[in-house]
């Protein structure tokens, strides 16, 4: 169940990611209150991931997961280039992600 | 070529670095606030994680005005990381084993990576090398 809190908590900060581009220096409303809405969202999800995640491994995951995901909907949706040393940080979180549970450490 | 010059300029002033360094800071007091709310439902740390959730993207998107978008996340949410991991065995009933530690610091060094990866800035300079 913590790993789907998690999951959804990514889901918003990948959100709160995009529109916070889009709200070039929070000067557009719309994107701002975008923003801070998928943030407060995903603040409380988050909040429920750390009744079962340590702090530093939660939000760790969390804020690397996401920032995976920002770059993964940005190559998909928004025409960004997918660079190789893009590719290889995504390949680095998931490694980290997996070894930290396998291990044990989560 | 003018503007390019003044973004160095601008770069080159510890203001914004402060700023970042601060919206890390705030970050970290977020990551806290939102593990030590136990789901929200103790008043004080939630308060304080909604407080430290609006002074970091405050601060955070004051200084991505005159830092480059893709430095700025990187460090900001390398301070953010760090701080939460060393700091979350100090106020909680946490431990940092060195495995954790290991794993930990993978994790943050991926995404502190992709972020660097991101950076207008660096691609530009690697295009346009310097004499």
């Amino acid at each position: 169940m913590s790993w789907l809190y998690l999951g959804i908590a990514v889901i918003f900060e990948i959100a709160v990611g995009i529109f916070a581009s889009k709200a070039q220096g929070f000067t557009k409303l719309g994107w701002t209150l975008g923003t801070l809405a998928s943030g407060a969202v995903g603040t409380l999800f988050l909040g429920l991931a750390l009744l079962t995640f340590d702090v530093g491994v939660g939000y760790a995951i969390w804020t690397s997961v996401s920032g995976v995901g920002i770059v993964l909907v940005g190559a998909l949706f928004l025409n960004q280039r997918l660079t190789w040393k893009k590719t290889v940080g995504i390949a680095v979180v998931i490694g980290g992600v997996v070894g930290l549970q396998l291990s044990g450490a989560a | 070529m003018t503007t390019a010059t003044n973004t160095e300029k601008t770069e080159k002033k510890a203001g914004p670095w402060l700023v970042l360094l601060l919206a890390g800071v705030f970050e970290v007091g977020y990551a806290l606030s939102v593990g030590g709310s136990e789901g929200f439902t103790v008043l004080g740390w939630s308060v304080s994680a909604f407080v430290f959730f609006l002074l970091t993207l405050f601060c955070l998107s004051v200084a991505l005005k005159a830092i480059d978008v893709g430095i700025g996340y990187a460090v900001w949410a390398g301070i953010g990381a760090v701080g939460a991991a060393l700091l979350g065995p100090v106020f909680f009933d946490e431990v940092l084993t060195p495995v954790r530690a290991f794993w930990l610091a993978v994790i943050i060094g991926g995404v502190v990576w992709i972020k660097l990866a991101d950076s207008p800035r660096i691609e530009r300079a690697r295009a346009e090398p310097t004499p």
